[in-house]
């Protein structure tokens, strides 16, 4: 039996402290240019649109005074299934990509394999891909604290709230979530030991694995469910018997505020994307 | 107050996005057979049991939880796929909550048990499905690792979510009872 500490490797996207620009940004801001760069990632096929992109996340990362190795450390564990599925990609889609993606020049064959330059390209896209998504995604998540991430949310959906979308709602659903981790979380260390205590077999194999058996999780998870939905019920009345009345008409106590460097982070973004996706098809 | 998203429906999807979010910082594994689905494996459960005590609104919401978990730390090129992440585990609530409602009339516990293997397929079938159609994936490959990973993960599913979802009505019921 290792340990009992799970949550010592609990990281729901980390925050990193620090007063980098982009630190100091409106989360709306950054929202919006990690939205917007996604997009561009996602919608791009050519090598020139990704070079430039790997080349601007790592640049954005490298103005958040981000650690890049860090960040990049999270794929290590997935290498080998990163590197199969590749493989994979390169040599079966030969016929498939040939015209999805631009190439059909057969570059390479072994019997059935077939390595077409239209397969070599989704390859290496993907790959690029798989690099700036994690740098975008950690670009918003380590810069930015959960609360301001969840306020920003909340205030970029209020618009749609006249349409009938509940942002109110739903960015509190997020904020009791992010709250009740940690409660949960030392609520499941104490299960794990109780049940160990009454004789439960647990082995544990190691941070990915800590568990075996489906009979192990049932001792472990049906406790964890029942006590959350237990905690539940007594939010439920504490927030009824406080007269809580949804979003309407209500006002906030903390309020954000676009200002000039936000805004100029935001236009760049959008001109970047817009270039990308509008380029799409004319680079190679 | 917004009719469909009462209280109740708010604090529930919170806590178990909660738990969902619990599920995948700890990265609780379970297939010995590492599958690239590994962290799909016990974080639908949350999203079926939502699905199934209160509604597919908050099933939607709680496969839009598990999506963004998916999404965050996946480091897999087909996982950084927002049509791949999102799409099927938005249904996942959805077509869980459906089923069972269709069902519950005739057999509670028949229900429950359907509804999470329609739940569970949903995920697998779903997240495999529009990666072969992303091309991240050639159709044989995608077959053998949802087959690997689909049948124990609806296993266990079935076991967990039949269990909280009897406890609770249990516990619900003698709560109601509860003398005030």
């Amino acid at each position: 039996m290792e340990s009992f500490e799970v949550f010592r490797h609990v990281t729901i996207g980390q925050y990193l402290p620090g007063e980098s620009l982009v630190h100091r940004l409106d989360p709306r801001a950054k929202i919006t240019v990690v939205l917007l760069l996604i997009a561009a990632v996602t919608f791009s096929t050519s090598y020139t649109a990704h070079l430039a992109l790997l080349a601007l996340t790592l640049g954005l990362i490298a103005l958040a005074n981000l650690p890049v190795r860090y960040i990049v450390s999270g794929v290590r564990p997935a290498l080998p299934f990163i590197l199969l599925l590749a493989l994979m990609q390169l040599f079966v889609y030969g016929e498939a990509a040939a015209s999805a993606v631009r190439g059909s020049a057969v570059l390479w064959q072994w019997g059935v394999l077939r390595v077409t330059a239209g397969s070599l390209r989704l390859t290496l896209v993907s790959l690029a891909r798989l690099l700036e998504l994690l740098l975008l995604v950690s670009l918003l998540t380590n810069a930015t604290p959960t609360t301001s991430l969840t306020y920003g949310i909340e205030s970029m959906l209020r618009p749609f709230a006249r349409l009938g979308l509940p942002a109110h709602e739903l960015s509190l659903i997020g904020t009791i979530a992010l709250r009740f981790v940690p409660v949960l979380g030392e609520q499941f260390e104490t299960i794990l030991k109780a049940q160990a205590s009454r004789g439960a077999n647990l082995r544990f194999g190691g941070r990915l694995q800590f568990v075996r058996s489906a009979q192990q999780m049932v001792v472990l998870l049906v406790p964890l469910f029942l006590n959350a939905l237990l905690r539940a019920e007594d939010l439920i009345l504490a927030m009824e018997a406080r007269c809580y009345g949804g979003g309407r008409g209500r006002s906030h106590y903390v309020r954000l505020r676009l200002r000039a460097p936000d805004y100029v982070a935001m236009a760049l973004a959008l001109v970047f994307t817009a270039a990308v996706l509008a380029a799409r098809n004319a680079l190679p | 107050m917004n009719s469909l998203l009462t209280i109740r429906r708010i604090v529930v999807a919170g806590l178990l996005g909660a738990i969902t979010i619990l599920l995948g910082a700890t990265r609780a594994g379970f297939i010995p057979v590492p599958t690239p689905l590994g962290d799909a494996t016990i974080m639908h459960i949350p999203v079926i049991i939502g699905g199934i005590l209160d509604g597919w609104l908050v099933g939607a919401i709680l496969g839009l939880f598990f999506g963004i978990f998916s999404f965050i730390h996946a480091t897999i090129p087909m996982f950084k796929d927002p049509l791949v992440v999102f799409l099927p585990r938005i249904l996942i609530g959805i077509t869980t909550a459906l089923t069972y409602r269709g069902l519950r009339r005739s057999n509670e516990v028949v229900a429950v048990i359907v509804a999470t293997v329609v739940g569970t397929l949903t995920n697998t079938v779903g997240v495999l499905g529009i990666g072969v159609l992303r091309r991240y994936l050639p159709l044989p490959a995608a077959v053998g690792f949802g087959v690997a990973a689909a049948i124990p993960e609806t296993i266990l599913a079935a076991i967990i979510v039949v269990a909280v979802v009897l406890a609770w009505r249990g516990v619900a019921a003698r709560r109601r009872t509860a003398d005030l």
